[in-house]
């Protein structure tokens, strides 16, 4: 009998997973109509009134969700005690384990949804469930975030409203709430300093200041509701879902065994998780604060590799940075250096792919990239000499008309003296 | 003697006057000659160029042209119309290029994808690729840009 | 030569050229130690022919539209043969034009030659010179570049303020109420066909007055030698401008002229707008303005300041009774040292950056 308490827990369960009653959820569309925010807007405990009144904007509200849909009890009834009634499934205020289901009863059922957002995922509660925050829910500890705690309880908006604390650019700040609290995070062995770490990054950057949406965030790597760090051999496959490339090269690369080998968190062992930051070509190298010295020491081959690797980006951005200089001077003086600009162009592009191509950690494939790069530049810098030598041709040819005036100017000044002393 | 120095002496300073005038004249009118004829670019660079060939872009196919020192893609989509767009891609100013096997556009340096349409569908490219106005004379393809 | 001869001949049969010969080989003029004054005028002369030139030949390629003056200005600089000559002469030629100009306002001043019977002829020449500043203030809005669009609006923004017209005179210039392409297209007529048409009508009446009066000398330097205008004084002015030609060829092609960047309306003025050096001294006094004093803007008292002292100026052949009875006037003197070591010292001090 020991299946009794578990098949009555699941027994005991279900009531809670199935959907609410028509008489608490309205028909789609309509905003609902319930006594209880009539009431609660009228008293004077914010904690009371503050959910009435942040109704109107409450997405479940406006499709005709009533308080009752969550809450339980009597959504018609004027008097409290009945609209209030316990024997009418009247709740109160939803305990922290128990917003997972509450929430869940209406997000999971699929053809339920079918009549308000079929476009919406049905698949929340499940995944929290999986999730680190689920996971130690289901232990007990109330801590951890719930839907309410990223979604609020009041006052819902779409994930897509920017008013929404889930809005991609205002996710940070949601998880901010708990995940840079110093205190709270001790506790689960968590230094508290992610989210700082992760608003110096490159992807912050890309989101707050170029508001690009689809800029990483904290649940494009972590998953949203089944919130979960990927394991160490994931996140080759979690960076590498934006930057195909540069997986792709890591692929081919000796790394990729070695790390799994070693259990070493692929990108993440150079470019850092949370605080990625743009990548420097001073990087590459075995020296004190260079990447390839956590594994590799110098005279060992990898240090050799990456002093070829450096030297050849090195070189080409040296030259790149002369070579505009060169050109950016001759543009100033007026001359015409489009043909020029465009060999300048195609040698940054070469240099783009160099460095993608550095995640080869092979030597031929990236000096392939780098001695186009050189090309290009060699190009550019036959215009620029042929600019310069069209400058100093009109210098001469100005010299040379200025010597011809000046014996047109001596010539006079003998005419001159030649008429005044023949007046004489 | 003295007479013949001197006449000898007025000549060649009329000489020399006439030499050197004449000389700046020419040095002066000479850069005028060259300027008046129209060079072979006879416009000055606006927004427009004849960026391509129709019968050298078959459908499905795409080609960088240039504006000016910018590089643009020329592209016939595989229904055959022609559209252009500015050819730097809007992540890193790569120069991007036209996929036959996607049929669409494409960024080699991070895997960027842009639609027919130039619309950022996939990877770092934060938005659109500029859309240029095409006008076909013949086999010739024009290209403007927003002014 | 036969050649000549016989075309002299045949002019001379058919116009009577004798009484001209005959006024050409009188023509003289005087010799003193400051003669060397006497060739500024003619300088500022070629500079002006040299402007008028090179102006006709940039018309063949520029586009007076906000749109395409830039670019078109551009490729001339570096597409046209010759272009980046043209353009660079025509630039450096206006400055040391109105620098001529200036030179050769102050010597006449100096050597009292607006005195009567000269009245005319000063004050066509006062008018010029407002005409050449005219040329050089529509001028370098043409290429429509950065610093041109934010040096005109600042500069016809003064305009605003003169009282009661100053509205109306500011939409008149600029086209609209901001600078536009309006603007352009206004300057542009104004530069190419109004002003000449008035400065060379002036200009003839300029030279036909010292034709018809002569040369003045300077008090205390009678009584003098003179040479022979034909052919020596042209002789010696075919010298200076051959100078002029070679120190515009040299600054056009040693220190060419910049372009910058096209005009954007929408960006915010880049620092340090100043208007070109002939206005700088006005400008930076405008500048030391307090706001206000006593109750009146103090920009517009700068302005009547201005207007006031431009009008005495004016009228030196009126107020100088000395120098009109022929005598040195060493307050005429000092009122000319002062102007000009004002006007000297303000636009040094401003290119020196004293004034912040």
């Amino acid at each position: 009998m020991k299946w009794i308490p578990a098949a009555s827990l699941v027994v005991l369960t279900l009531p809670a997973l199935a959907a609410p009653p028509s008489s608490v959820v309205g028909a789609p569309g309509k905003p609902a109509q319930d006594t209880c925010t009539e009431c609660h807007k009228a008293l004077d405990d914010p904690r009371l009134q503050g959910p009435a009144n942040l109704a109107a904007d409450d997405i479940h509200h406006r499709q005709g969700v009533t308080c009752a849909g969550c809450h339980g009890g009597d959504p018609t009834a004027e008097d409290p005690e009945q609209a209030m009634d316990p024997k009418k499934g009247f709740v109160g205020k939803i305990p922290a384990q128990r917003i997972p289901e509450v929430c869940g009863s209406c997000h999971s059922d699929a053809a339920f949804m079918l009549r308000y957002a079929p476009n919406i995922p049905t698949d929340q509660l499940a995944q929290y469930r999986t999730s680190k925050h689920g996971l130690a829910l289901a232990k007990g500890d109330t801590r951890v975030a719930t839907c309410a705690s990223c979604h609020e309880a009041h006052g819902v908006l779409p994930a897509s409203d920017a008013r929404s604390p889930v809005y991609p650019t205002r996710i940070v700040e949601t998880c901010e709430r708990c995940h840079g609290d110093k205190a709270l995070m001790a506790n689960y062995g968590l230094s508290g300093q992610e989210v700082a770490e992760y608003k110096e990054s490159v992807h912050y950057q890309a989101l707050t200041v170029k508001n690009d949406l689809s800029a990483p965030t904290c649940n494009d790597c972590h998953g949203s509701h089944g919130a979960t760090p990927p394991g160490v051999s994931s996140v080759s496959n979690v960076c590498g879902n934006c930057h195909l490339t540069q997986r792709e090269a890591f692929d081919l690369s000796p790394h990729r065994d070695a790390f799994a080998i070693m259990e070493q968190p692929a990108c993440e062992a150079c470019h850092g998780n949370h605080k990625v930051l743009p990548p420097q070509d001073s990087w590459i190298g075995v020296g004190e604060g260079q990447v390839c010295g956590s594994c590799h020491s110098a005279g060992d081959k990898g240090a050799e590799v990456a002093s070829a690797l450096f030297g050849a980006l090195d070189g080409t951005v040296k030259r790149l940075e002369a070579a505009r200089q060169r050109v950016e001077q001759l543009e100033a003086r007026g001359m015409l250096m489009d043909d020029a600009a465009v060999q300048l162009e195609e040698a940054h592009q070469a240099l783009v792919l160099a460095r993608s191509e550095v995640h080869t950690a092979n030597r031929q494939r990236v000096e392939a990239q780098t001695s186009q790069a050189q090309q290009a530049l060699a190009k550019a810098e036959g215009l620029a000499k042929a600019a310069e030598d069209e400058l100093r041709f009109r210098h001469n040819g100005l010299k040379v008309s200025l010597v011809v005036i000046l014996v047109a100017v001596v010539a006079l000044a003998l005419k001159i003296r030649e008429i005044e002393s023949r007046a004489q | 003697m003295a007479e013949q120095r001197k006449v000898s002496r007025k000549t060649f300073v009329n000489w020399l006057l006439g030499t050197s005038l004449g000389a700046t004249v020419v040095a002066a009118l000479y850069p005028v000659f060259r300027y008046v004829l129209p060079p072979e670019v006879a416009e000055a660079p606006t927004n427009r160029v004849l960026a391509g060939k129709l019968s050298e872009l078959p459908p499905n196919s795409g080609k960088i042209f240039r504006f000016g020192a910018k590089p643009g893609i020329l592209v016939r989509t595989p229904a055959g119309e022609v559209r252009a767009f500015s050819g730097i891609c809007t992540h890193l100013n790569c120069t991007v290029q036209y996929r036959a096997d996607f049929q669409h556009i494409w960024c080699a340096c991070h895997n960027g994808h842009y639609d027919l349409q130039g619309k950022n569908i996939q990877g770092p490219p934060p938005r659109p690729l500029e859309a240029f106005k095409v006008d076909i004379v013949g086999d010739d393809i024009y290209v403007t840009r927003g002014a | 030569m036969k050649l000549l001869e016989k075309l002299w001949r045949a002019l001379d049969e058919r116009y009577d050229l004798q009484p001209l010969v005959a006024f050409a080989r009188e023509k003289s003029v005087p010799c003193h130690r400051h003669d060397w004054m006497y060739y500024f005028g003619g300088l500022t002369l070629f500079f002006f022919l040299v402007q008028v030139a090179t102006g006709v030949l940039l018309l063949l390629y520029y586009r007076p539209t906000a749109e395409a003056a830039f670019e078109s200005v551009q490729f001339i600089m570096t597409r046209v043969p010759f272009g980046w000559l043209i353009r660079s002469i025509h630039s450096w030629s206006a400055n040391l034009m109105i620098a001529s100009a200036f030179v050769h306002m102050f010597t006449v001043f100096f050597s009292g030659a607006y005195a009567k019977p000269r009245e005319l002829t000063w004050w066509t020449g006062v008018v010029l010179l407002l005409l050449a500043l005219g040329f050089g203030f529509s001028g370098y809005l043409l290429p429509w570049n950065e610093l041109a669009f934010f040096a005109t609006r600042v500069g016809t923004d003064m305009v605003s303020k003169v009282p009661f017209v100053g509205h109306w005179l500011l939409k008149v210039l600029r086209g609209g109420e901001d600078v536009t392409g309006a603007t352009l297209t206004r300057f542009f007529g104004i530069h190419v066909a109004v002003l000449p048409m008035v400065t060379t009508f002036l200009i003839l009446l300029h030279l036909a007055f010292i034709q018809r009066q002569g040369i003045h000398v300077p008090e205390g330097e009678k009584p003098v030698r003179t040479r022979p205008f034909f052919p020596n004084f042209v002789l010696r002015e075919a010298m200076v401008w051959l100078v002029g030609l070679a120190l515009l060829a040299a600054l056009a092609a040693f220190f060419p002229w910049e372009l910058g960047k096209k005009a954007d309306p929408f960006a915010p003025a880049p620092a340090g707008i100043k208007p070109e050096w002939y206005f700088l001294f006005m400008f930076e006094t405008l500048k030391l303005l307090p706001a206000k004093v006593a109750g009146i803007d103090g920009e517009i008292l700068g302005l009547a300041a201005f207007t006031l002292g431009g009008l005495f100026w004016f009228l030196a052949p009126l107020w100088d009774k000395r120098r009109a009875r022929g005598e040195r006037n060493p307050w005429a003197l000092a009122v000319g040292w002062v102007v000009l070591l004002y006007i000297a010292s303000f636009t040094v001090l401003s290119f020196l950056g004293v004034f912040k």
